[in-house]
């Protein structure tokens, strides 16, 4: 029950309260007292007698005509009084859910008239001011530790390069530079992802939107994946590609379909299957790409798209990557205004269901 | 060929320096962007490797600097922040080819190489290494006079290997040119198509032409 409808009832129960107790008054005073002073007078008995009875169906008619009307005026007055009284709280409440980790700048709207409601704003507001100060604050740490991070891994990976083309290294040595030199590009390419995540989230990377065939795209997505899948024997069909053309940043898209396609061959089994499909629904395009593997259980599923996160740490050794290719689409999918939704089901099927729209323009993130 | 280096991070700028030189090129180093300046006014460079990150006068203001003097010098911009934006914008200011960092060795040198000879290219239709010829009018390639089948991609992918015979492809800037990718995608996928491009043209040959350099990139060329 909302404080609105609890408070009209209240409201109304005591008007209605009241005025019963108004109406048993009047009933007394008139009805009753002459009565009783009928008794002490009998000679005007008789004729007070119908007196009486008119008297009593008047006072029932008072309170029927009035005290009903009254009570159903005080619900419905309450009612509109309650909900004035109580817009405040609606807007404050509407304002306060828009409000996510990505844009605490924003502020609640103050009415300035120095209520309760003003001054709860007043400390919200303040408590964003500082949630948002900490948010951007770890923002910035991660930008600027990436940006840093990049100066000594040039140094590392160019030392690294020009000690493999020294000729005279035997070729123990060589694999150990040549290996220490794959961990170095790996981490590269963390920093890489991190640095344009960290980017993305303090609202700094620009797509560059223009109208793009995705279907095309998917197209040429569909056979880099079937080359990435053969090694390992597996199945790649695309079963579903309509003609769409939306609304994009072409590089960003392609990088969204190839770390869509890498996640569906490396978290697959030997001789599985990699399923993908492109189709128009309304104004959306709908792309899944599902594949066939070990599963996701249900408890980590919500996290996947979390940075770093690895489901089975088991399972992850084997698994190459930068931990960061899902949150990466994540914000691709989020920046072109689409959603992504992932499923998987206890036979292994596991589904990433993307949804972006055809017409809007997608907002810059 | 004489290059000029403009790096402050004097590390950095030694081991471009040596891989440059290893590869035959003249190089000379600046630290900064006045001196980079200056040097470009004396000596006339056949390519210009710029960090965008100096201090005082930054690369791209370098850069506008020598375009409006008219000086068209091929120039790299070398980047930490590797931003998309600032890619357009470094192309914008005049730059020919932009690396971030960290960036493979190979793959600078490549690209250096790119520029350089740029004007020199390679115009003719019949690419030819050894007994392996590509038409790029037809798309058709052959090799010992046998048809070899290529899908588009793997066509490309040929086709930019045999455009710079002998040199070294590093793995970024094939995933560039042939993939028209601007973001490193982390998956093996170069290994793989290029795993699948030697079975077609090598594994019928005694001599085989591709051949993968471990942690620099690929190459084509005819003697092993």
């Amino acid at each position: 029950m909302t404080i609105r409808t609890r408070l009209s009832l209240w409201y109304a129960t005591i008007m209605f309260v009241a005025l019963m107790v108004m109406g048993v008054l009047l009933y007394y005073q008139i009805i009753i007292e002459p009565r009783e002073h009928a008794h002490k007078h009998p000679e005007r008995h008789n004729t007070e007698q119908a007196n009486d009875e008119d008297m009593f169906e008047d006072v029932t008619g008072i309170v029927m005509w009035c005290v009903i009307p009254a009570v159903l005026l005080s619900i419905g007055g309450g009612w509109w009084f309650m909900k004035k009284s109580l817009a405040p709280v609606a807007r404050l409440t509407q304002a306060a859910e828009k409000i996510s980790a990505f844009n605490l700048a924003g502020r609640l709207p103050r009415t300035g008239n120095g209520d309760e409601l003003d001054r709860l704003t007043e400390v919200f507001n303040g408590m964003l001011g500082r949630l948002d100060d900490s948010f951007n604050r770890t923002r910035e740490f991660t930008l600027h530790a990436s940006h840093e991070l990049k100066t000594p891994l040039t140094i590392l990976c160019g030392e690294t390069e020009t000690a493999l083309r020294d000729a005279t290294l035997t070729s123990a040595e060589r694999e150990r530079a040549a290996s220490l030199l794959d961990e170095l590009r790996r981490l590269a390419r963390i920093v890489d992802g991190l640095t344009l995540l960290a980017k993305a989230d303090a609202g700094q990377v620009a797509l560059k939107l223009e109208p793009v065939r995705f279907d095309e795209l998917v197209r040429d997505n569909f056979a880099d994946a079937q080359i990435l899948a053969e090694p390992q024997g597996i199945r790649v069909e695309l079963t579903a590609c309509e003609e769409i053309t939306l609304h994009g940043d072409r590089h960003r898209l392609r990088q969204l379909l190839l770390n869509l396609a890498d996640n569906a061959v490396k978290y697959n089994q030997p001789q599985g299957r990699v399923t993908m499909s492109l189709c128009r629904d309304g104004d959306l395009a709908e792309l899944t790409v599902a594949n066939s593997g070990a599963g996701i259980p249900p408890e980590i599923l919500p996290r996947v798209f979390d940075r770093f996160f690895r489901g089975d740490p088991a399972h992850s050794q084997a698994v190459d990557g930068s931990g960061l290719g899902l949150s990466i689409v994540q914000w691709i999918v989020s920046a072109h205004g689409g959603t992504i939704q992932i499923e998987s089901l206890p036979s292994g099927l596991t589904t990433v269901t993307v949804r972006l729209s055809l017409g809007a323009a997608a907002k810059t993130a | 060929m004489r290059v000029l280096v403009v790096e402050d991070e004097k590390k950095t700028a030694s081991f471009v320096r040596k891989a440059l030189q290893a590869e035959g090129f003249a190089v000379d180093v600046c630290h900064n962007g006045d001196d980079a300046l200056a040097a470009a006014r004396a000596t006339p460079f056949d390519g210009i490797v710029l960090d965008i990150m100096l201090p005082g006068r930054d690369g791209l203001s370098v850069l506008r600097q020598l375009r409006e003097r008219k000086n068209a010098t091929p120039v790299l911009l070398l980047s930490a922040r590797g931003e998309v934006n600032e890619r357009v914008e470094g192309l914008n200011a005049g730059a020919d080819d932009y690396l971030p960092k960290p960036f493979e060795l190979a793959e600078l040198v490549a690209r250096v190489r790119a520029l350089t000879r740029r004007s020199g290219e390679n115009k003719s239709t019949i690419l030819r290494v050894a007994d392996l010829t590509l038409d790029t009018v037809t798309h058709r390639a052959q090799r010992g006079g046998a048809d070899i089948e290529l899908t588009a991609r793997e066509y490309r992918l040929l086709e930019f290997l045999m455009r710079s015979p002998g040199r070294l492809c590093g793995r970024m800037m094939i995933l560039e040119k042939v993939w028209d990718y601007d973001f490193d995608p982390g998956t093996n996928l170069v290994d793989v198509y290029i795993r699948r491009l030697r079975e077609k043209i090598d594994a019928a040959f005694a001599t085989k032409l591709l051949h993968t350099v471990r942690g620099s990139g690929y190459l084509l060329k005819d003697q092993p």
